[in-house]
């Protein structure tokens, strides 16, 4: 464990420095990230100026469902940023490099790429966590708050999943990163409350994709709405997902053939 | 102009050639059409209007935006930034044409498609959602729009081709431009109607170029602006195309005095 600290502490040292040597390009995409963030706030602020809720939701846990889906997607973004450099370093056959060295490949794959800035944009959500929890005013117990951490963190093993799956048939097909994608796109749906949608997307996005399980419970639970049984159901999915995702990737590492190198 | 309508039609095959990026890409624009349709739809289910739009007039907007943006926002002009830091841009200087026309009509190649496909998906979804648009069948309304898309449609490409030359000065072209792109996905009204934000906001917005590139021309379709807010729209249109390009000849005059060919 500390060997893996350390040399993802050595990846991101690496990473700081690309940064601050790229100024102009680090500060337009962290602008960039503010700007698609605080839009997006604007959008639901403004949307509240006319209605006082949004499929029977208040203004604050719009906004919460809000939050948490940037927590999680920045999140992800941040530390598992080295699954969209993978796609190249098979294509080029770099990753036979990979697998010589004394660290687990799929650890050294996801993590090689720290994104900084991502890391840096985690702490105003957080804080607007804290605030808009605050600002809604409502006794939460024990509980609820422990299930939103634990539904949070299940929700950050199913993404790391996705990414797992997507790098292993990144390895069968050699040429694309197509899942993460789908992934990032489908994320999108988490922006808003699961109420908006159709049963069908909501079945969808629930067992299929499962955005609204990754964002839409934690809230839910915190708000005291998500029924206990489908917390265990989000606990036994997150795992068998992500157990399905290592095998998977297993498989992918016999059938790699290093065909570039 | 021969050899531009040759690069118009391999830009078309070269769409065909990357089936699936191109599906990847239309799927992202489906995803935030879903997004945006069932928000407005959760909106005005109760009252059949909001902030003074009616339910119609809303899913009207979302669906128009689709078809719309398909035909402006373009990213061939991102690859003259890419080209600029790699070096490969040198290969135009030495070649018979015109780079900003040749990338335009690359551009114009790849929008064809993205058309093609915009109206197919908003056929699908009006069928799958049962869903009810307002069709213009005004034909001076529809040639008023075909004008300012037409406008709005050059003065994105200005704007990009702009952004992009940056490149001639730092290799960090590309951090500016994920900035510019996000900021004017939202101040174009590519995600809701600027109308609904407060009004200091909305009209800090109609001073700057972006809300002629989708708002304008969607509330010209759904016919809610007057005949002196649609001059006055075109006219905006008009002045920012001279801005630009003016800007857009003095950088690109400098730009190449700058370039070095670096990475050849």
């Amino acid at each position: 464990m500390k060997k893996y600290f350390k040399v993802w502490k050595q990846l991101s040292i690496c990473a700081i420095s690309s940064y601050l040597s790229n100024r102009i390009d680090s500060f337009s995409y962290f602008f960039g990230k503010v700007i698609r963030f605080g839009f997006f706030l604007l959008l639901i602020f403004s949307i509240f100026n006319y209605t006082d809720s949004l499929a029977g939701y208040s203004k604050y846990e719009v906004i919460l469902f809000f939050l948490t889906f940037n927590l999680l997607d920045v999140f992800a973004q941040a530390f598992f940023r080295g699954i969209y450099l993978f796609k190249d370093e098979v294509r080029l056959g770099n990753f036979d490099f990979t697998l010589t060295r004394p660290v687990n490949p799929l650890f050294y794959s996801i993590s090689r790429l720290t994104d900084i800035l991502d890391m840096i944009f985690l702490i105003p959500i957080l804080v607007f966590i804290v605030f808009t929890i605050n600002k809604l005013g409502l006794e939460f117990g024990f509980l609820n708050i422990f299930l939103y951490l634990s539904l949070v963190l299940i929700g950050a093993l199913t993404i790391l999943g996705i990414h797992i799956i997507s790098a292993g048939i990144t390895m069968w097909t050699m040429e694309s990163d197509n899942v993460v994608w789908f992934y990032r796109e489908s994320m999108t749906i988490g922006r808003f409350p699961p109420e908006i949608y159709s049963g069908f997307l909501q079945f969808v996005f629930t067992f299929v994709m499962p955005v609204i399980m990754i964002v839409a419970f934690p809230v839910k639970a915190l708000f005291g709405l998500l029924a206990f049984k489908w917390a265990v159901f989000a606990l036994a999915y997150s795992v068998s997902f992500f157990y399905v995702s290592i095998l998977l990737w297993k498989l992918s590492l016999k059938k790699y053939s290093s065909a570039s190198s | 102009m021969k050899k531009y309508l040759a690069v118009f039609k391999l830009s078309l095959a070269r769409e065909f050639e990357y089936r699936l990026n191109f599906l990847l890409g239309r799927l992202r624009n489906v995803i935030v059409l879903l997004l945006l349709f069932y928000v407005w739809r959760a909106l005005t289910l109760k009252t059949g209007t909001f902030a003074g739009y009616s339910g119609q007039e809303l899913i009207t907007y979302v669906f128009g935006v689709n078809i719309l943006r398909s035909v402006i926002f373009g990213i061939q002009s991102r690859r003259l930034a890419s080209d600029i830091n790699d070096g490969s841009f040198s290969k135009y200087l030495t070649q018979p044409l015109n780079i900003f026309w040749f990338q335009f009509f690359r551009e114009l190649g790849q929008r064809a498609i993205h058309l093609l496909s915009a109206i197919f998906e908003v056929i699908i979804f009006v069928i799958i959602l049962k869903v009810d648009i307002f069709i213009q069948t005004d034909v001076i309304i529809l040639f008023a729009l075909l004008v300012a898309a037409a406008l709005s449609l050059a003065l994105y490409y200005l704007l990009s081709y702009l952004v992009s030359m940056l490149a001639f000065w730092s290799c960090e072209a590309m951090g500016p431009r994920f900035l510019f792109e996000w900021f004017l996905e939202f101040a174009s009204g590519a995600y809701f109607p600027l109308s609904i934000l407060s009004q200091s906001i909305f009209l800090g917005l109609a001073f700057l170029p972006f809300a002629y590139l989708i708002f304008f021309p969607i509330e010209l379709y759904l016919m809610r602006i007057s005949i002196w807010q649609f001059l006055f729209g075109i006219g905006m249109q008009i002045i920012w195309i001279l801005i630009v390009g003016i800007l857009c000849r003095y950088v690109w005059n400098k730009g190449l005095k700058k370039y070095s060919g670096e990475g050849i």
